[in-house]
């Protein structure tokens, strides 16, 4: 009889919907890689590249903590937005480079998410020019931001805040994620090759220091394009 | 924050150039400590005469025998015993070095760190790059080893200005630079473009951008006043860039719409004695760097490079309908009041240029391939916010005009043969496309360092541990 | 030029790729398969890209075959493995065009020596199941334990190429989602991708190095495995004619992405990143399933090969997809094959 066939076979099968198993799994064996193999935290936002597609349409998930997240505090944030629309509007107009800009609030976490064209630093720091008091009225409302406050003259603390705050984007080719863990450690691609089948525990590891990701880099329908070219194309000018 | 700006409170060569023709670079590695300051001890009081003074930015009536400054790279400032604390108030691009920015700043393949020329491909050893201007290579050789007496020399590199202004590529160059309200600044009085203001290159002053400062690094003594510097060693492929003009030259006379780019008879309209291929690779040249290879500016003079009456070299703009491309390399960094995507930007990603050639002097009717080129200073006030942003989204990518998204400066992107286009303007308002640019510029190293001033040169001459 | 070092080396490669459960008269992998007829169309965007016959919008009738991966003889549809789709365009001009793509995104190997090596690796070797120890150990490792075996599954066609992956990096994206990519519930209802690099030429003469991928209009579906973990062995075949008859059709988008600057062109280990610029290139209608005698005479004898392409397609210089064309050649030739679109032409 094959093992998978046997009494205890089957019964292993089935461990990981066992109540105790999954017990056991979270308090005793994850704690305890983390213990073995710690994974420092990897930096939020696309990752930098050379090549033109890879660098319009970005993805940021900017998750900020809100400094009360109560029912009054989520309002107090809701108008700090509320109350600044035209001012929203007027970096979108001005800075060009956005296509798509959302603010989403999340359990105790108020999160601007957004589709942008190049730099990351320059769609920020371009946004504090036109748009710093808009910043100034969020970051009151998020915790440790009143450190940053104005923007305006805390432009690099500002920009470097926000790209921690900003989601990893885990890899769209999972393997990658070994390379990833790998440049947080200083290791280059040239280092030692990782056991295939760690790669889950990778994965389960990771969730320590980037307890929010985002699944990859976004899907898009019309990939290259920058959001002046698409306004261009559509005629309604850029 | 704002202050009173006082001269003798920076070095040289930061707000306005020095004017001289020849320059020596030295790598330096801080080994003894106790030795490096003890030397900027002396750098600024004067009293060892083997110990080079640090130029201030004074006016001078005649021209010192030799110019003497120092930069420091974020290694530099941790050896020299900056604490951490202060250290992390630097911005990001600086700490992590230029090497670590390539792929931003478009160091990859042939441009990439590990393929950099020493000292360069070791960085975190490089903690000081210091100048020296003289036209006296006695004085460069005796400043040279003085300096050898406090820190150990990685490196040397030694640049001159070619006859006429030229640059490597055969255009006159050094024409404009951001001129600065309340500096003056003799050789820019022909200079016609707007003031800059101080923020753009110190720090704790306005910038262009309104009611943005940028920070300044702790304790305000090391970071007030100061500047960076995007120090590069940049090769330029000259005999490269000849072919691809002849190459151009001869894809533009088989081009059925040639006449709107020279019309039959054009070509002495041009230039003095050109024929039409002579006149067609003038034009494309003219076109790729939005200057004639004389310095007149293509926007004012689409149709010739002697325009009679003389054209102003610095003052005109780009507007929708300007003959200059918006490919151009000049008009890619530095696009002035002209149309761009991100039109917060206008005017504020300014860079100051301080330059000369290296290696041996470029014939073009006896072409070879030495390495020579360009030992380039990128200087403002954020590296991130002006030298970065020029570089990622607007040298390459071509972010800020719509019609040039996705291509490389066609001069010194990061081009390949295979990929690259840039697209000519005709006189009748339509485009021609050329493909097939190679990479005219490869970078064989640099560093990105600050550029202390005299207060901060004290600070660090006084830290203890 | 085919060199005879070539010829060596894809000889050796079939050689390998011999199960000792096919039959050396069928193919030595993709073994079971089926015929599938109709036509494509292309978009009306995909001539500014390419002057190639294919894309100048005519109908063009083209043969396909949907396979398993398995060099099996026998089928085991339901079983995880990697699906094939070879199409060929049957043109007016001189040459037709062969498209030959797989459910896998990207190849295992990236040039010649590592296949070779790879290939002598991953042999099938006898199916050893997971202890329940071992099991436990996984879990307690946060890894996945093995798959259980299937009925009749003698022969594990992973445990090689996952010893090889551990050491060779780029051998770990293919093994990993090949170790995960199940089975369609039907040959329509997967997307394809051809993996290797072509390049075309625009009209105005512009080239652009390309990859394609099929994509079904029905959408992409895997079929569950029961909790019984046996799977059927025979349904795709079936599926493809129910689904093919009373005039029904089965579609595919024919996408293209740009290549860009630094991509890998000649690296077929790599996918490029999902943000390439994607062209739709035109429609695939499938109407037809051949006929157990077609399928016999037509499909089962028919020689594709991914270097056969028309003029203004070009094969980039994927070392890989170069001694595949030898390695067609040579198993088209040993199992007496119609003439291979490349014998005695060059």
């Amino acid at each position: 009889m094959s093992n998978e066939e046997s009494w205890f076979g089957r019964f292993v099968d089935t461990l990981p919907t066992k109540g105790w198993f999954k017990f056991l799994s979270k308090y005793v064996v994850t704690p305890y890689w983390l213990w073995k193999d710690p994974k420092p935290k990897l930096p939020g936002g696309p990752r930098v590249s050379s090549q033109p597609s890879d660098n319009v349409q970005r993805m940021m998930n900017l998750i900020m903590p809100l400094k009360d997240p109560s029912e009054i505090g989520k309002a107090r944030a809701v108008m700090a937005i509320a109350q600044n629309v035209d001012e929203i509007f007027g970096g979108l107009d001005n800075v060009g480079t956005v296509h798509f800009a959302r603010f989403v609030i999340l359990g105790d976490k108020l999160c601007m998410i957004s589709v942008y064209d190049g730099d990351f630093s320059n769609y920020i720091r371009d946004f504090i020019v036109t748009v710093g008091s808009v910043f100034d009225a969020i970051m009151a409302e998020i915790e440790g931001g009143s450190a940053l406050i104005p923007t305006e003259q805390n432009v690099e603390a500002f920009i470097e805040w926000v790209h921690e705050h900003d989601l990893f984007q885990a890899p769209d080719f999972p393997t990658e994620l070994f390379t990833l863990q790998d440049q947080a450690k200083g290791i280059g691609p040239d280092g030692p090759v990782h056991d295939l089948s760690t790669l889950p525990r990778n994965l389960v590891l990771q969730f320590h220091s980037n307890p929010d990701i985002s699944l990859g880099g976004g899907y898009r329908a019309y990939p290259g394009f920058s959001a002046a070219q698409i306004r261009e194309k559509l005629g309604v000018g850029w | 924050m704002s202050a009173e700006f006082d001269p003798n409170a920076i070095q040289g060569n930061i707000v306005r150039g020095y004017g001289i023709h020849h320059v020596r670079y030295l790598m330096l590695e801080v080994t003894d400590r106790k030795a490096a300051r003890e030397f900027l001890v002396a750098s600024l009081n004067g009293e060892n005469p083997n110990v080079p003074i640090i130029q201030r930015e004074t006016e001078w009536e005649e021209n010192p025998e030799v110019c003497f400054n120092i930069s420091l790279t974020f290694p530099g400032l941790q050896a020299l015993g900056v604490s951490k604390k202060n250290l992390a108030t630097f911005p990001i691009e600086f700490r992590d070095g230029m090497a670590s920015r390539a792929l931003k700043i478009g160091d990859f393949g042939d441009s990439a760190p590990t393929k950099w020329a020493p000292p360069f491909d070791e960085p975190d050893r490089i903690h000081l790059i210091a100048s020296i201007y003289s036209d006296s290579e006695e004085h460069l050789d005796k400043v040279q080893t003085q300096v050898a007496e406090a820190f150990n020399i990685l490196g040397t590199r030694d640049g001159r200005d070619l006859a006429k202004s030229k640059v490597v590529f055969g255009y006159v160059d050094s024409i404009s630079q951001p001129k600065f309200k309340g500096i003056h600044d003799k050789s820019q009085n022909k200079n016609d473009e707007l003031l800059d203001p101080l923020g753009t290159i110190l720090l704790g002053y306005p910038t262009r951008m309104e009611g943005v400062y940028f920070g300044i690094p702790s304790p305000s003594e090391l970071g007030f006043n100061g500047s960076f510097n995007a120090f590069r060693v940049l090769s330029q492929d000259a005999s490269g860039f000849e072919n691809f003009l002849t190459e151009a030259a001869e894809f533009l006379l088989k081009h059925p719409n040639l006449k709107d780019v020279l019309p039959p008879g054009g070509a002495r309209q041009v230039g003095k004695g050109f024929s039409r291929k002579t006149a067609l690779r003038e034009i494309v040249a003219a076109q790729i760097v939005g200057r004639w290879r004389n310095g007149v500016p293509y926007e004012l003079s689409p149709d010739t490079m002697e325009p009679d009456p003389k054209v102003s070299l610095t003052n005109f703009d780009y507007n929708r309908n300007s003959r200059c491309p918006v490919g151009a390399h000049m008009r890619r960094c530095n696009p002035r009041g002209g149309p761009i995507v991100q039109r917060v930007a206008n005017l504020t990603r300014r860079i100051v240029r301080r330059g000369m050639s290296y290696g041996p002097d470029f014939d073009p009717k006896n072409p070879d391939d030495r390495e020579r080129g360009l030992l380039g200073n990128f200087l403002g006030a954020n590296l991130g916010a002006q030298f970065e942003a020029v570089m990622y989204d607007w040298l390459n990518l071509g972010l800020q005009h719509p019609d040039i998204t996705g291509s490389n400066d066609p001069l010194l992107g990061a081009n390949s043969v295979d990929t690259s286009w840039f697209d000519m303007t005709t006189r009748t308002g339509g485009k021609i496309r050329l493909h097939g640019l190679p990479r005219f510029v490869v970078c064989r190293g640099g560093a990105y360092t600050f550029l202390p001033s005299i207060a901060a040169i004290n600070y660090l001459s006084q830290l203890k541990n | 030029m085919t060199t005879n070092s070539d010829k060596a080396v894809a000889k050796e490669m079939v050689d390998i790729m011999h199960r000792p459960d096919g039959d050396p008269k069928l193919r030595p992998i993709h073994t079971n398969g089926i015929g599938v007829t109709g036509f494509f169309k292309a978009s009306e965007t995909a001539a500014e890209y390419s002057n190639s016959e294919p894309f100048q919008g005519n109908k063009i009738p083209v043969t396909i075959r949907f396979s398993n991966a398995s060099g099996n003889k026998t089928r085991h549809d339901g079983w995880s493995d990697i699906r094939g789709m070879a199409t060929r365009f049957h043109l007016n001009g001189p040459q037709d065009f062969d498209l030959i793509a797989m459910t896998l995104q990207e190849f295992f190997t990236p040039d010649v020596p590592s296949t070779l090596e790879f290939l002598k690796a991953a042999r099938p070797t006898p199916y050893h199941s997971a202890t329940p120890l071992q099991k436990i150990r996984d879990y307690l490792s946060l890894k996945v334990p093995k798959r259980n075996r299937y009925p009749h599954e003698d022969l594990s066609p992973d445990d090689g190429g996952k010893k090889y992956a551990n050491k060779h990096k780029f051998a770990q994206l293919p093994i990993f989602q090949t170790a995960s990519i199940g089975a369609p519930v039907s040959y329509a209802r997967a997307a394809y991708h051809a993996v290797h690099t072509f390049i075309i030429t625009a009209p105005n003469g512009k080239r652009n190095w390309v990859r394609f991928t099929w994509q079904p209009v029905a959408g992409v579906r895997p079929r569950p495995i029961g909790p019984d973990n046996k799977p059927d062995d025979d349904y795709l075949n079936q599926e493809i004619r129910d689904r093919l008859s009373d005039r029904e059709t089965a579609r595919f988008t024919l996408m293209m992405s740009l290549g860009e600057q630094e991509d890998e062109v000649n690296n077929c280990t790599k996918p490029w990143p999902l943000h390439r610029t994607r062209i739709v290139m035109g429609m695939l209608t499938l109407n037809h399933v051949l006929d157990a005698k077609a399928q016999e005479s037509k499909i089962e004898k028919m020689s594709y090969n991914p270097c056969l392409l028309p003029e203004g397609i070009e094969p980039s210089d994927d070392p890989i997809l170069h001694i595949r064309r030898t390695a067609y050649e040579i198993s088209s030739k040993e199992r007496h094959a119609n003439r291979c679109p490349f014998a005695g032409g060059q």
